[in-house]
């Protein structure tokens, strides 16, 4: 009967929706993305969503983050997962950890997707070594359709920097959106420093 | 005596829950100074979106094919009836054997994403997003890859059309009542239904009539025609007689 009872107050807890507001985001130096030591120099103005996902994940957007979608991860630390679990039971997410390759970041997102969004069909279509914020790391591009059946294409700046993982992902519908604003975000992903 | 303290305890627990605050939302909306008057254009009513299933306790959307297979012919049928009462010319898009297809039925879920889009960060007003609460602007679009189409030659909107609906489950409804009695507003059942006119040279939303809460049971023809009544309430071009006959 506790259990039912614990069930009944999160699934309640569940359906009581906060309501916080996004803030604008301005062209120029920004640091502390993320809460963490990510700082960037935006071109022009982008939307800071008030839900993130994480401890450390900061989402921006220009029409809506199911159209156009930068996340940041700010050094997630080992033994973390990318997003806050939303079922640690039956849908656990993988962790980082401290010694992984910068080819494994792929993998992690992939995977992470999987588990958390439900994802139909993702697919990493290509992978080449690139610079994050003066750091080595590797530059991928995705796709992946999710239960809203839209195809949508990614694409994703990661280095590991003393055991902990950044990651900018750019995300957007195949259609239209991807290209629309896909060079505000290497604009944005080149300006970044950790 | 124990079952009773554990319903107390989570009723007790529900009541110290903050629930969202009912803020007032829009549910239409249309590009700036956008007008369309009857017998000008010709509109392709772009082929609806439909799904329908069991809500479950924790929210989950579960599909139903028989039910969703009933829906879509009674939509069908009642956007028949409609579409002649429009003020404009509206057909129903054909493929042609052009093999547009599949990329017209990406569209579809596309409009369903810009659609959401709008509602979350336009017509709700405590979320809009900072660029978008610019004086009166409504600036949504798709592109202008439509005007390629060549099965869309020769019309000048689409009206896409989606609905979803989620019927409370038995366990949903009983959360939803215990929600009540501890002052949480549980919802059960999703009903959503969304319009919306495209201008196929421009690719702009010029028009959207969307909302999560519709009436009309989409299983039964009577519940799809009022469906249909409400999805395209204040459709432009739309004759006033006609329009107040129609409600």
């Amino acid at each position: 009967m506790l259990r039912v009872t614990i069930s009944i107050i999160a699934l309640l807890a569940a359906c009581s929706t906060p309501v916080l507001a996004n803030s604008l985001i301005g062209p120029g130096p920004r640091a502390g993305i993320a809460k963490s030591r990510i700082s960037a120099s935006p071109a022009g103005e982008w939307n800071k969503l008030s839900l993130s996902g994480g401890k450390n994940v900061e989402v921006w957007t220009l029409d809506g983050d199911s159209l156009n979608k930068v996340t940041f991860f700010g050094g997630i630390a080992a033994g973390q997962p990318l997003l806050r679990e939303r079922d640690k039971k039956n849908s656990p997410l993988p962790k980082v950890a401290s010694n992984m390759l910068v080819t494994d970041i792929p993998t992690l997102l992939e995977t992470t997707y999987r588990s958390q969004y439900a994802v139909n069909q993702m697919a990493i279509d290509t992978q080449a070594p690139a610079q994050l914020g003066g750091h080595a790391g590797i530059r991928f591009t995705y796709n992946f359709t999710k239960s809203d059946d839209v195809r949508r294409k990614g694409e994703a700046f990661g280095a590991m920097v003393n055991g902990q993982l950044y990651l900018v992902a750019y995300e957007a519908p195949q259609i239209y959106f991807f290209d629309k604003d896909i060079e505000k975000f290497r604009t944005l992903a080149t300006s970044i420093k950790l | 005596m124990k079952t009773a303290n554990c319903v107390r305890a989570a009723v007790l627990a529900a009541s110290l829950c903050v629930s969202a605050p009912a803020i007032a939302q829009e549910k239409t909306g249309n590009k700036e100074g956008f007008s369309l008057k009857p017998g000008t254009v010709r509109i392709v009513l772009m082929r609806p979106v439909v799904d329908v299933g069991e809500q479950s306790t924790g929210g989950m959307f579960e599909p139903n094919a028989d039910w969703t297979t009933q829906a879509r012919g009674y939509l069908a049928t009642a956007l028949g009836q409609a579409q002649s009462k429009l003020g404009n010319v509206v057909v129903e898009y054909s493929d042609q054997s052009t093999g547009d297809g599949p990329l017209v039925t990406q569209y579809s879920h596309l409009f369903n994403s810009v659609a959401d889009s709008v509602i979350e960060y336009q017509f709700f007003p405590g979320n809009r997003l900072p660029t978008k609460k610019r004086g009166k602007s409504f600036e949504w679009g798709m592109g202008d890859g439509l005007s390629r189409l060549t099965s869309l030659k020769g019309a000048d909107y689409a009206l896409f059309i989606s609905t979803h609906d989620e019927y409370g489950s038995t366990g949903r409804k009983v959360l939803q009542i215990v929600g009540m009695l501890g002052g949480v507003g549980v919802t059960s059942g999703v009903h959503q239904g969304y319009a919306g006119l495209v201008d196929l040279k421009t690719g702009e939303l010029v028009w959207l009539n969307a909302d999560r809460q519709m009436g009309g049971d989409v299983r039964t023809l009577e519940g799809a025609q009022k469906r249909v009544t409400q999805l395209l309430e204040g459709f432009p071009g739309r004759p006033v007689e006609v329009a107040a006959a129609g409600n």
